[in-house]
């Protein structure tokens, strides 16, 4: 139940755990689009570097970044293989009926899934550094300027905090109203199709009611202690921005120019 | 729910933080109810459905938001414990993404009805189920194409193919969106007494 809540989190003491959410989130977000400037050996080779000297810094165990790979592994091995072999350029390396393997594509298709592999490792990069109240706070934070377009960032940070806060709650209740049921005789585990879909009713019509009162007593203890949206609200953990976070964001703005000059 | 004031109330909050928590466990509940016929159960679509009916378009979209943002932020809150910033170049984020349009599609026909009627709450959860289908595919179909970056002239993975990955889990929605709409109805009138009485007896 424990990983639930704090997600992906890896706890640890490195440079990237304590820098500021708010720098890490930039830098995410500007790397994102960053990455794409790459398009030769040059570009590609300093990123994958960056990329690199990121996970040595993070201090993560490789096993952690895999784990945040796999969902889109699949993706990255299609991509890998259709460019392989389906774009004519370049040398022929291997050419059977359909099939071209040609040095032009080998290339394309080894750029392409690095550049998905760059992205996907360093928005997991973030996520196993940062525990996701610390991301809530830091867009919470970042986003303060959208409050004047009306956008309700302050709530918009409390529902997530109080999300964020009632997934075990419920994955608990979940089981124990299962249990409840089974023991009057529900079948959750066997039978044809129809009942095994009926038996889930006898499960989420409590557990939504029971959801629905949590959500009721909560907002009645929040109003009870005066709470009344983020005016003059003081908050517990406070987020302070260092040498380093200004250092990181510095390389990521030099990277710009840097792949902007380097690129073919 | 009615929702005509523009701020957000203490119990709007609490109510759209709930449902985004329910759709943690919804999504997945496959831990606590072995799979059916092989195919693994997710109550997303169902919840989703749902929160639309029962808080309305505005507030159902916001919670269908948060659970969003919530999983972005690394909490595995989608589908097979997965979550965190990287799901956003994930071919079927634009399921999750759906879940805002379909509950705010839904509470909007209960909202412009008459009636809450089964029948009303079976025509919204079935829209709502169509689109989540329809944009859902289609998005992982281009996201195929964008990330795969496939060569031009060359489609391995073909539209049609992308409807037939998600044929297999079609008749456990459909059947669930039934049932959304048989439960809908029965929760909304609970919930609605339940605020009924709260009200009498402060008044």
């Amino acid at each position: 139940m424990m990983n639930i809540i704090i997600g992906q989190y890896v706890p640890g003491k490195s440079i990237l755990h304590h820098m500021d959410p708010r720098s890490k989130l930039l830098a995410v977000f500007a790397l994102i689009f960053i990455v794409f400037l790459a398009n030769n050996w040059v570009t590609y080779g300093v990123i994958v570097i960056l990329t690199l000297v990121a996970i040595v810094l993070s201090r993560v165990r490789l096993r952690f970044i895999y784990k945040g790979l796999k969902p889109i592994l699949l993706v990255i091995i299609i991509t890998f293989v259709l460019n392989a072999f389906f774009t004519k350029s370049g040398e022929a390396i291997f050419d059977y009926g359909w099939f071209h393997l040609t040095t032009g594509g080998l290339q394309q298709a080894a750029f392409i899934s690095v550049r998905l592999l760059v992205i996907v490792i360093m928005t997991t990069l973030l996520t196993l550094t940062t525990t996701p109240i610390d991301i809530t706070d830091g867009l919470e934070n970042l986003l303060r300027p959208f409050k004047k377009l009306r956008f309700p960032v302050h709530e918009f940070a409390l529902m997530m905090s109080i999300a964020l806060r009632f997934i075990p709650t419920l994955m608990e209740e979940t089981e124990k109203i299962m249990k409840a049921q089974t023991a009057r005789g529900v079948e959750f585990s066997s039978g044809p199709l129809t009942q095994r879909i009926k038996a889930i009713l006898p499960l989420l019509v409590p557990l939504f009611i029971s959801a629905f009162k949590r959500a009721e007593d909560l907002a009645m203890a929040m109003e009870a202690r005066g709470y009344r949206g983020d005016i003059g609200r003081t908050k517990l953990r406070l987020l302070k921005w260092g040498l380093k976070d200004s250092l990181l964001l510095l390389v990521v703005i030099v990277l710009i120019p840097v792949l902007v000059l380097l690129r073919g | 729910m009615k929702q005509t004031k523009r701020k957000l109330t203490a119990l709007d909050m609490t109510y759209a933080a709930m449902f985004a928590a329910l759709m943690a466990v919804g999504a997945n509940i496959a831990q606590f109810i072995p799979p059916i016929g092989g195919v693994p159960i997710t109550l997303q679509t169902f919840v989703a459905l749902l929160a639309g009916t029962l808080l309305g378009s505005r507030l159902g979209a916001i919670s269908m938001t948060v659970y969003m943002l919530v999983g972005l932020a690394g909490i595995p809150v989608f589908a097979n414990f997965t979550g965190g910033l990287s799901t956003l170049v994930s071919t079927s984020f634009g399921f999750v993404l759906t879940f805002i349009l379909l509950a705010y599609v839904e509470g909007k026909i209960i909202e412009k009805s008459k009636t809450r009627g089964f029948m009303i709450f079976l025509v919204a959860s079935v829209v709502g189920l169509m689109l989540n289908y329809f944009l859902g595919t289609t998005y992982m179909y281009y996201a195929y194409k964008l990330w795969a970056h496939s060569p031009e002239g060359v489609s391995i993975v073909t539209y049609k193919m992308a409807w037939g990955w998600m044929l297999v889990p079609l008749p456990k929605d459909v059947i669930l969106t039934i049932v959304a709409a048989v439960v809908s109805p029965r929760i909304y009138k609970v919930i609605n007494k339940v605020q009924a009485g709260k009200s009498k007896r402060i008044a």
